[in-house]
């Protein structure tokens, strides 16, 4: 087993290697290549990888350090696989859940039948806190709100999928998907020989098809732009690198002017009509005069422009309330009621806090669950039972009870592991992943084969985030003619 | 173009060259200086060639060789040192890596990260002249992969216009202080020639007066800043003069660091520029820059000598600054 002697990844599921040592029948060929690459020479080309992410710059920006630098995203080599079988599951059970989710958010929107209903409560929709009442009853085109979601899945031990969270809102970590593919091809080019490797590159050609199709109507060769918040947000790499990719402007806000109610942007060429705007600034900060009047990160003017329909934003404003942590523990029952279907990809169990007896639940038992704030990301506002201090857990129960709607809690799930090469050595890490779907004006989800592994680089660790030490890998479907022995790999 | 996006682009045409340009200055007067056993007067002629004598003097440390490359090198209170200059070019194209070539951005990226690997001491340890090469060699990389990948059009001709606005300012600002410093050995020469004024102290040979060792010396030092030195010699065969000087780097048509070449650069972008589609909500710049650009062309070396040098570059360079001022007004900002 050359450089994988002696792997074990404990009581996970391990994405490459079997219990008894032995690579996965999908994993195989890749195994053998990185064998036959031999531990001096992985050494030497890892190396290579990491400075070639320094050298290109893809960095991202850690809020917390005082010195606002950037760091790259530490990348590991050996790439995370999902057979071809698999991953049509995956992809079916994601697009499904997608076209609830804009379902729901229509109707929320507009008729709210799902409240009439008795679906989900009332109350927790609207005191969502991405949830905007103010356009109840806008139209963005297609009636589509979600063009650009991530969702992040994990894998229990027993080898099933569950989705642990939606990003709705500006879901990020494409460009690494790409990044990593483009880097892994060229520094690495050994291992993907005699396998058949799902490509992922067209990403940026769907991407740009489906923000032009958003255009308002008689705007035939549209202006498509891409809103940044600037250079200073630890995103920036990415909202560049896809300008670059799809061949549109990068644009601040500054850059930006509404007239009229038409959204212009300040070229050298005088004024120019922007049509399609792929937005990275929340809803808060997108325009001061409807939402936060401190920002000086949107335009003012811009929420206007969209509602009389000059001017397409993706994803439209409001799809917060889809993501929204409590909502989630919803979306299986979104999926039952709006489409007829049973979920294809289930959710991880969830607590939600607002109910009296889930949260006496979540008091008794806080050293064994997962806690989270309802709308935080990155890792940030939550609480690992099992890996905290008594202080702590008291501290968050005070936060929970002081605040019930706000946090959720989950049984603590043991992640999947995937091999990976820590100082010179391969080892089993906890690793999730985040594919990336698109979702059409004509209601078509196209989601690349693959999608951002995200792997926790701290041993027995669960928090893959990249402001929190986290790394990533590239993701391979790989299409075999062996069928994968994963039983009941979707539930 | 985005205006934002087209200010980045001239700001990183300034700013690499800006490096590249005092990388050569100090570079020139360090090893003329270790030749002619005169460090201070050339770290002080220096320090007014970049219009630094009272920011160096604020800092309070003694002018010795550390102090001073430090400054021009390595200084982050310096808002024109290499590293500083390196960074802001860096950080303009971190604000427009759409715009631009990947390779041109790793070539100020790579860049940037090994100047963070040099200090002061590291520099007089490995001699000087190698850091110098470097700075050189990655601005012309940095041309160099921009010439290979980057489309002709707007983004191209607004770094080409700031390089060589800078540039332009850069000579002018080297040959007048220069040319201050190299005066009193000129005066000499003028009035030896008139046959007046005897009574100069020419009893002892003067290493520094006219046809001395150190005069040449300085004249050439002039031109050995600017990479001027062989070109000079091809096109002025009867010798170092201060009129051949003046000529060569105010009104030569053809090299790339004089006056007149310069902003007839500028011009071509700014037409270029045109061509491509822009639209300027005034016609100052293209005033102040075909104005300026006809004075070059149709003055001679002696006239300007004769009138004053000092004044004329004076001149010339608030005409640069004012053609820079203009272009932003007409260009760049709503």
């Amino acid at each position: 087993m050359g450089m994988f002697a002696g792997y074990s990844s404990g009581l996970s599921f391990d994405e490459l290697i079997d219990k008894c040592g032995q690579p996965r029948p999908y994993a195989k060929v890749l195994v053998d290549a990185i064998n036959d690459l031999g531990p001096g020479e992985f050494e030497r080309r890892q190396a290579l990888a990491d400075l070639s992410f320094v050298q290109s710059g893809v960095t991202f920006t850690v809020y917390s350090d005082s010195r606002g630098t950037e760091k790259t995203f530490p990348f590991d080599l050996i790439p995370r696989l999902v057979p071809g079988s698999e991953w049509k599951s995956i992809e079916a059970g994601l697009a499904q859940r997608l076209t609830a989710l804009n379902l729901f958010l229509h109707d929320i929107y507009h008729e709210q039948k799902v409240l009439k209903d008795g679906i989900i409560p009332r109350e927790i929709v609207t005191a969502a806190a991405h949830f905007r009442p103010e356009f109840i009853g806008a139209d963005p085109p297609g009636g589509v709100y979600v063009h650009i979601s991530g969702s992040d899945l994990i894998r229990s031990p027993d080898g099933s999928w569950q989705v642990l969270e939606d990003n709705l809102r500006t879901p990020s970590g494409v460009s690494y998907m790409l990044e990593n593919r483009a880097v892994l091809t060229r520094i690495v080019p050994d291992i993907f020989r005699n396998q058949r490797i799902r490509p992922v590159h067209h990403y940026a050609a769907q991407l740009i098809a489906n923000l032009r199709a958003l255009a308002p109507d008689g705007r035939d060769n549209p202006n498509v732009v891409i809103l940044t918040p600037g250079s200073f947000n630890s995103a920036y790499f990415e909202h560049a690198y896809l300008a670059q990719q799809l061949g549109v402007p990068l644009v601040e806000g500054r850059d930006l002017v509404v007239a009229d109610n038409i959204v212009y942007m300040k070229t050298t060429h005088g004024l120019q009509r922007v049509d399609v705007i792929y937005r990275r600034i929340d809803d808060d900060f997108l325009d001061p005069l409807t939402f936060r009047p401190d920002s000086v990160l949107g335009c003012p003017g811009i929420v206007n422009a969209y509602r009389g329909g000059n001017v397409a934003l993706a994803n439209s404003i409001g799809t917060g309330v889809a993501d929204d942590k409590v909502v989630y523990a919803y979306v299986p029952e979104l999926i039952r009621y709006y489409l007829d279907q049973e979920p294809i990809i289930g959710n991880v169990e969830t607590f939600l806090a607002w109910r009296p007896t889930d949260l006496e639940y979540i008091t008794d038992n806080i050293g064994k669950l997962v806690v989270k704030a309802a709308n935080e990301s990155g890792g940030y506002g939550m609480l690992i039972g099992p890996k905290s201090t008594l202080a702590e857990q008291a501290e968050f129960v005070d936060k929970v009870r002081a605040n019930p709607r706000n946090y959720i809690a989950q049984p603590l799930i043991e992640l999947s592991t995937a091999p990976t090469y820590v100082n010179g050595d391969v080892d089993s890490r906890h690793v999730d992943l985040r594919p990336f779907a698109l979702y059409g004006r004509d209601g078509r989800t196209t989601i690349v084969p693959g999608g951002l592994t995200r792997v926790a680089l701290t041993k027995g660790s669960y928090v893959v985030n990249s402001s929190q030490g986290g790394g990533s890998k590239d993701t391979w479907v790989v299409d075999t003619d062996t069928t994968p022995e994963v039983p009941n790999a979707i539930a | 173009m985005l205006s934002r996006e087209a200010d980045a682009c001239y700001w990183i045409g300034r700013y690499v060259e800006r490096a590249e340009a005092t990388a050569r200055m100090v570079d020139v007067h360090y090893h003329t200086a270790l030749e002619s056993n005169r460090t201070l007067f050339a770290w002080s002629s220096l320090l007014s060639v970049a219009d630094a004598v009272e920011a160096f003097a604020s800092r309070n440390v003694p002018m010795t060789d550390e102090s001073v490359l430090a400054y021009f090198c390595f200084d982050q209170d310096n808002p024109d040192s290499i590293i500083r200059s390196w960074t802001a070019a860096r950080e303009n194209a971190r604000t427009i890596r759409d715009e631009i070539a990947s390779e041109m951005w790793e070539a100020l990226n790579v860049t940037y990260l090994e100047l963070g690997r040099w200090n002061i001491q590291l520099l007089l340890r490995r001699s000087p002249s190698t850091f110098f090469a470097y700075v050189k060699e990655s601005a012309h990389r940095f041309q160099g992969t921009l010439d290979r990948t980057l489309m002709d059009g707007e983004a191209k001709e607004w770094i080409n216009l700031g390089r060589f606005i800078e540039r332009g300012d850069q000579t002018t600002r080297l040959l007048d202080v220069k040319y201050h410093d190299l005066l009193p050995g000129l005066k000499q020469a003028q009035t030896l020639q008139g046959g007046m004024h005897q009574e100069q102290h020419l009893a002892a040979p003067d290493p520094y007066g006219i046809g001395g060792p150190l005069d040449e010396h300085g004249w050439a030092s002039i031109l050995r800043s600017v990479s001027a030195f062989e070109m000079f010699r091809k096109t002025h065969r009867d010798g170092i003069t201060p009129v051949n000087v003046v000529d060569f780097l105010v009104l030569n048509a053809r090299f790339p660091a004089s006056i007149r070449y310069c902003i007839g650069q500028s011009t071509q972008s700014l037409t270029r520029i045109k061509a491509a589609g822009a639209t300027p909500r005034g016609h100052e710049a293209d005033r102040i820059a075909g104005r300026l650009l006809a004075d070059l062309t149709y003055t001679r070396a002696n006239e300007i000598i004769a009138s004053g040098l000092h004044e004329f570059l004076q001149q010339g360079q608030e005409r640069i600054n004012t053609l820079g001022d203009a272009i932003a007004q007409e260009y760049l900002t709503y």
